[in-house]
């Protein structure tokens, strides 16, 4: 007898079970607790029955697959039907979050939950200090697993927007990760979505690619130079010179203006010294903006042959693009 | 030198297991994305040129597909979602909604064994526009009034494909469309500052969501060309940087120093200089690196993250879509697939080492084919299918609209 059946406090429940016909596709060898709770479920749902009971079988259906939407989405509206506290349903999901750091839907579900409860507490200022405080401490314990987790950035990008999060103590928390590893792109992306989409001086709409004369120039400064320590740091790590270059469209600067530096780490004149092939291929692309074709060729030369020969085909196409403009 | 073997008919054995026989416990946690499981089954077999699946099981693949049909439209991903017939009506059709990947995926498959007749074109069309924002991007349901799920790219690829599906054929549709400028408004918007395409808003560039965003704008025509050119002036391009595109694409090659390697703790690893090393402080100098002809190249989805299988194909795709897939020199990608991560038993895993799994080993092959693979069929690379099934997909559809036999794929309702 299956765990639900025998139960008295489902007796009321008759299980709607799955009809997978004949010969189904991607058939799964569901283990039998799966499938009776799912009975049960669909029966819940089709009845619309939101009580406490239901908030159980979907902690167990959860349990076993965490990838279930309609689970998810049902145990919210029970949630919100209740009116079961918030503050308790988030600890439980912090639990769920740290034994599948994978789950997508968990996320959406803390959304949700959060988008609950923000209009309770969005007139007081220390519930919302409170509120960030948590949720900012529970991302940074996610972080200690898998610090480039896409969707819990994506959750912490949700939280700055809804909590107006774009401040110093983030730029700070992002500074401690690239402490820990400078290569952590994801970081690096969202240091990027906190300087240059802070609301308080970022005109509306600007794309990520494109020039923003709203950003103050004494914060491109910094920046730059932010990104600098970072190549000085580690040379070959792709995201700081990524980073740089964002900076300077942001900033409508030239990449001329970063010449000496960039040299620093890739000399091709007389004496041939290289020490990032993505300083060599910074180059090439400012002296092709300053008109300099012959030297960035011999750049995108040097890195085809010779520092990122990988890549050949497309220094190559790059060559080629040099001499046909 | 030897070159690199797919070994064609152990995966035509390993996709012919995945078909015919339970899959394990532990794909519980796809159970509501099998629909996906049932595409990539049948597309692979039928990438491999496989033999011929019998009458009788394609009639029943297809029943089960049209099982899923939601009867307002669109399809669930797997009978777990779907309730008998008799507990729909009363406005209950929300209980379990249709879901927008499992469409796609459902109509896909449904072009593996057999017609299109069945699909309910019209409401699967209306529901389909139901599912888009304001903002231009589409969820994944709709329930109670509200579109759920994410605003990423997955979401929009898989709209406009379902839209191809349905209505790319047809010059004048009754069905009103889906609001075409808002999504690639929104697609511009997922443009990151490093060159690649993030889910919505500027978070960090990743090759699945590039891949989507590229496809979807190859879907709606509206990609422009490497060198610049675009045909209509008065259309803004879908990509905002093209060059930056292209070089965070290839960026996301790396080599693979496949050593012998006699320790237990961490196997073979990638080139600390190059992309993934962990030590800050203790980097390499950059040497010269020398081409050699037992090269490994892997593609990762992210700067500084590990290779992976399946993102050699989100790569090579979306390149590929551009027009500038003779970026990536194939032959080391060939070797890194099939020296390893093809498994002994067939299929692709996920790292070296691996044991297979389904989307990889679906991805590795699209991969392949992608790059030209002898024994694969020539492939589609927007669609993610074989160019013959596309054109077949085609044909169907128009068949679909001419046959008398029935009612529900009609041009009007």
């Amino acid at each position: 007898m299956g765990k639900y059946e025998g139960d008295p406090a489902w007796d009321d429940v008759v299980p709607i079970p799955q009809d997978d016909g004949e010969g189904a596709l991607a058939q799964i060898a569901y283990a039998d607790e799966y499938a009776e709770a799912m009975g049960y479920l669909r029966a819940i749902v089709a009845a619309k029955e939101h009580s406490s009971r239901v908030l159980d079988l979907t902690v167990e259906i959860i349990s076993m697959n965490p990838a279930h939407y309609t689970v998810w989405l049902y145990r919210a509206s029970t949630i919100f039907a209740l009116d079961h506290p918030i503050q308790q349903e988030i600890e439980w999901v912090n639990e769920v979050a740290l034994d599948n750091e994978k789950n997508y839907q968990i996320w959406h579900h803390r959304q949700l939950l959060i988008d609950h409860l923000y209009p309770s507490i969005s007139s007081d200022p220390v519930a919302l200090q409170k509120l960030a405080n948590s949720e900012i401490a529970f991302l940074t314990l996610m972080f200690n697993s898998d610090s480039k987790n896409y969707h819990v950035w994506s959750y912490r990008q949700y939280l700055v927007r809804k909590l107006n999060l774009f401040n110093a103590s983030e730029i700070k928390s992002i500074e401690a990760l690239l402490k820990v590893d400078v290569r952590n792109n994801s970081a690096w992306s969202h240091r990027f979505f906190i300087v240059f989409s802070n609301p308080e001086y970022a005109t509306p709409g600007s794309a990520a690619t494109a020039y923003d004369p709203g950003i103050p120039d004494a914060l491109l400064d910094c920046e730059i130079e932010f990104s600098k320590a970072a190549i000085f740091e580690a040379p070959q790590n792709q995201s700081p010179w990524n980073y740089l270059r964002g900076v300077l469209r942001k900033g409508g600067r030239p990449l001329a203006t970063q010449e000496c530096f960039a040299s620093e780490f890739a000399k091709i004149e007389s004496e041939e010294e290289v020490k990032s092939s993505h300083a060599l291929d910074f180059l090439a692309d400012l002296w092709n903006e300053e008109g300099e074709t012959e030297k960035a060729d011999k750049a995108l030369k040097l890195l085809g042959d010779k520092y990122d020969p990988i890549r050949k085909n497309y220094w190559e196409w790059r060559r080629k693009a040099l001499k046909a403009a | 030198m030897t070159h690199a073997k797919l070994n064609r008919e152990l995966h035509i054995k390993y996709w012919q297991r995945c078909l015919n026989s339970l899959l394990p416990t532990g794909y519980t946690t796809t159970d509501s994305t099998r629909m996906s499981l049932g595409y990539f089954i049948l597309s692979a077999l039928d990438i491999l040129s496989a033999p011929p699946l019998p009458s009788a099981q394609r009639t029943q693949i297809r029943n089960w597909i049209l099982c899923c049909q939601h009867p307002s439209g669109g399809f669930c991903g797997s009978p777990n979602h779907k309730f008998p017939d008799a507990y729909y009506g009363d406005g209950k059709e929300e209980m379990d909604p249709a879901n927008l990947p499992a469409t796609l995926f459902a109509l896909m498959s449904l072009g593996f064994v057999g017609r299109m007749e069945e699909v309910k074109r019209v409401k699967c069309l209306r529901w389909l526009k139901s599912l888009q924002r304001d903002d231009g991007s589409f969820g994944e349901l709709v329930r109670q009034g509200r579109i759920e799920g994410g605003r990423d790219m997955r979401y929009c690829f898989v709209a406009v494909s379902v839209r191809w599906l349905l209505r790319g054929y047809i010059k004048i549709d009754s069905v009103e469309d889906i609001d075409i400028e808002a999504l690639v408004a929104h697609i511009r918007a997922g443009q990151t500052f490093d060159g690649g395409v993030s889910e919505s808003s500027q978070h960090e560039a990743h090759a699945g969501y590039t891949y989507c965003a590229i496809a979807c704008l190859s879907l709606l025509g509206r990609l422009p060309h490497s060198s610049g050119a675009q045909t209509d002036s008065e259309i803004s391009p879908g990509l905002t940087n093209i060059s930056g595109t292209i070089r965070w694409l290839v960026s996301r090659q790396l080599q693979y120093h496949n050593e012998d390697d006699n320790s237990d703790d961490e196997g073979p690893g990638f080139e600390q200089s190059q992309n993934t090393g962990i030590c800050a402080n203790t980097e390499p100098p950059l040497e010269s690196l020398l081409i050699n002809e037992n090269m490994f190249v892997g593609f990762n989805g992210r700067v500084n993250k590990r290779a992976d299988t399946c993102y050699a194909f989100w790569v090579v795709a979306s390149l590929s879509m551009i027009g500038e897939v003779e970026l990536v020199d194939p032959e080391p990608m060939r070797r890194f697939l099939t020296e390893l991560t093809q498994h002994q038993i067939g299929g692709f895993g996920k790292c070296p080492g691996n044991p297979p799994d389904i989307y990889h080993s679906y991805l590795g092959l699209a991969a392949l084919a992608t790059l030209g693979e002898a024994d694969l069929k020539q492939f589609d690379a927007t669609l993610c299918i074989s160019v013959e099934q596309r054109q077949r997909l085609e044909i169907l559809g128009e068949e679909a609209l001419t046959s008398r036999n029935y009612t529900c794929f009609s041009r009007e309702e």
